[in-house]
């Protein structure tokens, strides 16, 4: 039997704080990446996200539950885990801005205790791979925010580790970056290495990852194929249009799968579907209707996640 | 492990060179030791010059160990790469020690800027007497100054209010310490306190390896330096465990 790269069991973490009241961040997840995969975990900000990250780096310690990391114990095995993983937390903190991309990474491969020729070796493959050798020794206050995160990235990568977990990779990266950036994901699953990467952008999840979990006010809703969660990106299609006249709109609301036919303040007509091929038999329809003002939009993370979380009966926070 | 601690080390002078921040005590230590040998010269106390030199310097050492290692810890919590440290293999303890040694060592220069001062200034000079023991004192108060100094980055990171508590311990230290006044010279209650703190023997060695007379018992009190250094590495090492622990149990290893 493999070890999976991460296995999390009914984990929880509660912050307490001074005349406040207590704040669940996360609750009773259960969560696994198998060994090679790349598993994203995809949710709105506030989610849990990082948290969950966190406590597998092992900079937080969990309520209850527990977790593992390539089988070690977060709590009780931590040097065996901070031997196996690289961590990238999205943003623009986490670097020493003053220095430049050079010695940060000297740094870092210190604490990943490398000794100083391999160190030399290894930032300077990591800086090329990252693009980043051209201004590898430029100080990193002087870097766009796309190029932080690629520092961020070369940071994690900088002790060769198994498993990768990266908190929002891509935030402040431009598209192109962002492309680059998913071309690295693919080609480190080909070295075998595990990925856990969290990201509100379903997009993004859909193009590099195996599997992802939906996770939403600290709890894991449900893991999926990414082909899964963009189906239903696609059932709950919206279809807008102008010069709609009323029996249309009336021809509209009677077809199967269109949940809602609303009439916006600038006579624009929004059409909700919840089924599959709802939204081809709406387009047919006004095009049949000679209205030809249409264009269609895919619902947002969150309302997918209303529609999912409602289909499924649960609370919705 | 001497691998991590001599990157950190060199990590640390980088770090100071792109920041010269860091140095502002280099900065004031000429003003410190012009007013005191001012003073002391007005006084009619010109044999007092070495005393000047000595204080001014142990003065900037123990304020740059206050204000600068004692707040990288701190200082990376700000920066976001506190996690970083924290999630890697390494022990972070042996980092912040190589870190705290480059800032010790710095420090040190303002010992060579003060007598540079009051030859400048004054025109002052003073032979050194017992050269080898001073060479000697001064490892042994470098290396009890980075002991009690790993203690202060823990400790401000705990402490509400860290800059109250940053500046309530320098003047008090300066004192104890005996940097510019002798111990001797303190009211009698106050001398068991300053025994316990290693800077006061080392103001007292330093002084005395100035001095034409063999300076009395010098390896029992070189032997307390460094015991007392010793201490604070155990006391800080303890400290610092506890502060991680307790950062990582309530949410508080950055601040984002």
């Amino acid at each position: 039997m493999t070890t999976a790269a991460v296995r999390v069991r009914g984990l929880t973490r509660e912050f307490t704080r001074r005349r406040a009241q207590p704040r669940l961040a996360l609750d009773a997840v259960d969560l696994t990446v198998e060994e090679g995969e790349v598993h994203g975990l995809l949710g709105p900000n506030g989610a849990g996200k990082t948290t969950l990250c966190k406590i597998l780096s092992t900079v937080l310690l969990p309520t209850s539950g527990t977790a593992l990391v390539n089988g070690f114990d977060v709590v009780r095995e931590t040097k065996q885990v901070r031997q196996g993983i690289g961590i990238v937390f999205g943003g623009e903190r986490g670097l020493y801005t003053r220095l430049t991309a050079r010695q940060n990474l000297m740094y870092w491969s210190a604490l990943y205790q490398q000794p100083t020729r391999v160190a030399k070796a290894r930032v300077a493959e990591l800086l090329e791979r990252m693009g980043l050798l051209e201004r590898a020794d430029d100080a990193v206050e002087t870097f766009s925010r796309g190029m932080k995160q690629r520092l961020h990235l070369a940071r994690g990568l900088i002790g060769d580790p198994r498993t990768l977990l990266l908190d929002e990779p891509t935030v402040g990266m431009d598209p192109v970056a962002a492309r680059d950036f998913r071309s690295l994901v693919a080609e480190l699953r080909g070295e075998g290495r595990s990925i856990l990467i969290t990201t509100h952008d379903m997009a993004e999840a859909e193009s590099v990852c195996d599997k992802v979990s939906l996770i939403d006010g600290g709890k894991v809703i449900g893991t999926e194929s990414p082909r899964t969660i963009g189906g239903w990106m696609s059932k709950y299609e919206r279809v807008r249009a102008q010069g709609v006249p009323e029996e249309v709109r009336a021809k509209l609301r009677a077809l199967p799968g269109v949940s809602e036919v609303r009439v916006e303040d600038d006579e624009e007509v929004l059409v909700s579907v919840d089924a599959e091929g709802a939204a081809a038999r709406v387009l047919r329809t006004l095009v049949d209707a000679g209205v030809s003002a249409v264009s269609t939009s895919r619902p947002s993370l969150e309302e997918v996640y209303l529609h999912v979380i409602g289909d499924r009966g649960l609370a919705v926070r | 492990m001497i691998g991590l601690f001599l990157a950190a080390m060199r990590f640390q002078a980088q770090v100071v060179r792109r920041e010269p921040d860091y140095l502002m005590s280099l900065v004031t230590i000429p003003l410190l030791t012009v007013a005191f040998l001012a003073i002391m010269g007005n006084a009619g106390r010109a044999d007092l010059a070495p005393y000047a030199v000595v204080g001014a310097a142990l003065m900037t050492i123990w304020a740059t160990a206050l204000f600068v290692s004692g707040e990288l810890i701190d200082a990376d919590r700000w920066e976001g790469t506190l996690e970083g440290v924290l999630a890697a293999p390494a022990p972070y303890q042996v980092a912040y020690l190589g870190r705290i040694a480059t800032v010790t060592v710095i420090s040190f220069l303002g010992l060579v800027e003060s007598a540079l001062i009051a030859w400048l200034v004054f025109g002052v000079t003073f032979p050194v007497p017992h050269a080898g023991l001073l060479v000697l004192t001064l490892a042994c108060t470098a290396f009890s100054m980075v002991g009690t100094a790993s203690i202060m980055a823990p400790l401000f990171v705990l402490a509400r209010s860290a800059r109250i508590f940053q500046n309530s311990l320098s003047y008090p230290f300066y004192l104890l310490g005996g940097t510019v006044v002798p111990v001797v010279l303190l009211p009698e209650w106050l001398r068991p306190v300053s025994k316990a703190i290693f800077l006061s023997w080392a103001s007292d060695l330093l002084r005395d390896c100035l001095r034409a007379e063999e300076p009395v018992a010098a390896p029992a009190r070189l032997g307390v330096i460094v015991g007392l250094g010793v201490l604070g590495f155990g006391i800080g090492h303890l400290l610092t465990r506890a502060v991680f622990k307790r950062v990582r149990e309530n949410g508080s290893v950055g601040f984002a």
